[in-house]
């Protein structure tokens, strides 16, 4: 059984794979746990990265977004990479928009997210 | 609370709870299916209807159990209006900082605010600052 409520991971090549749960991210209750989930995937990492992979999710809030913003911070300090892959057009508008591309690297499928780690 | 494919309108008064919120931006999104908006007008009225209501349950009333926030949301076809009053001291959002300034990038703060603005046609606050109105037109809709 996963110890994740917010996220499935799978490990895949030298990348920590990871999908959302929730299709619209938006319970602030649940991005709270979101938020732990992910900084968890910091300490004690094994790979060289940690992939979000966006299928499916349809809403992503900037209550989300801040605590994506946290994960790449500690991401960085600890010397792993970030990428975010397979946003729908709407969800990638959202980090034009708030020019937060410039601070995530944000790649259009999850294989060429793996390869540019 | 009326509703129609053509016409529908909400006018009540909500909890300051989050849950809430999810409830209203609900049946906004099931009206705005009903009367054919498409996915990119919708998921701009879904982000700046989270955007808005959150703020004021979070940051007007403090999610307080004795403030309320009122609702006014009308669809009418193809356009689309809302008004979000909470009970709080307002604010003055010229003084949010710009989320999208290099310095800015990594903070909190001003982030709802900006996507507000960016997913709706018109955006304007009261003087106090506890009241906007959110109005946008159904970009897809034929002339």
């Amino acid at each position: 059984m996963s110890e994740f409520e917010c996220i499935t991971t799978e490990a895949l090549e030298n990348a920590t794979i990871v999908k959302f749960v929730d299709q619209r991210v938006m319970n602030p209750a649940r991005i709270e746990s979101l938020g732990r989930e992910l900084l968890s995937l910091v300490d004690g990492a094994v790979a060289t990265g940690i992939v979000l992979n966006f299928d499916g999710v349809s809403f992503f809030s900037s209550a989300a977004i801040n605590k994506l913003i946290k994960l790449e911070s500690e991401s960085r300090k600890n010397g792993l990479q970030l990428r975010l892959s397979n946003l729908r057009p709407e969800v990638r508008d959202l980090f034009s928009y708030t020019n937060l591309d410039s601070l995530f690297q944000i790649k259009d499928n999850q294989f060429d997210a793996i390869e540019s780690l | 609370m009326e509703s129609t494919t053509q016409h529908w309108r909400y006018d009540d008064h909500i909890p300051s709870e989050p849950d809430c919120c999810a409830t209203i931006v609900g049946m906004v999104l099931e009206q705005l299916e009903k009367n054919g908006w498409g996915n990119k007008d919708t998921f701009g009225i879904h982000m700046a209807m989270e955007e808005a209501v959150m703020n004021a349950i979070d940051h007007g009333n403090n999610r307080s159990p004795d403030k309320t926030v009122h609702l006014v949301i009308e669809i009418c076809g193809n356009r689309f209006y809302s008004k979000i009053t909470d009970q709080g001291e307002g604010f003055d959002p010229s003084t949010v900082p710009d989320p999208t300034e290099e310095e800015n990038l990594e903070k909190d703060c001003g982030r709802g605010v900006m996507l507000i603005r960016n997913f709706v046609d018109v955006v304007l606050y009261n003087d106090k600052g506890n009241s906007l109105e959110l109005t946008k037109q159904n970009s897809e809709a034929e002339a």
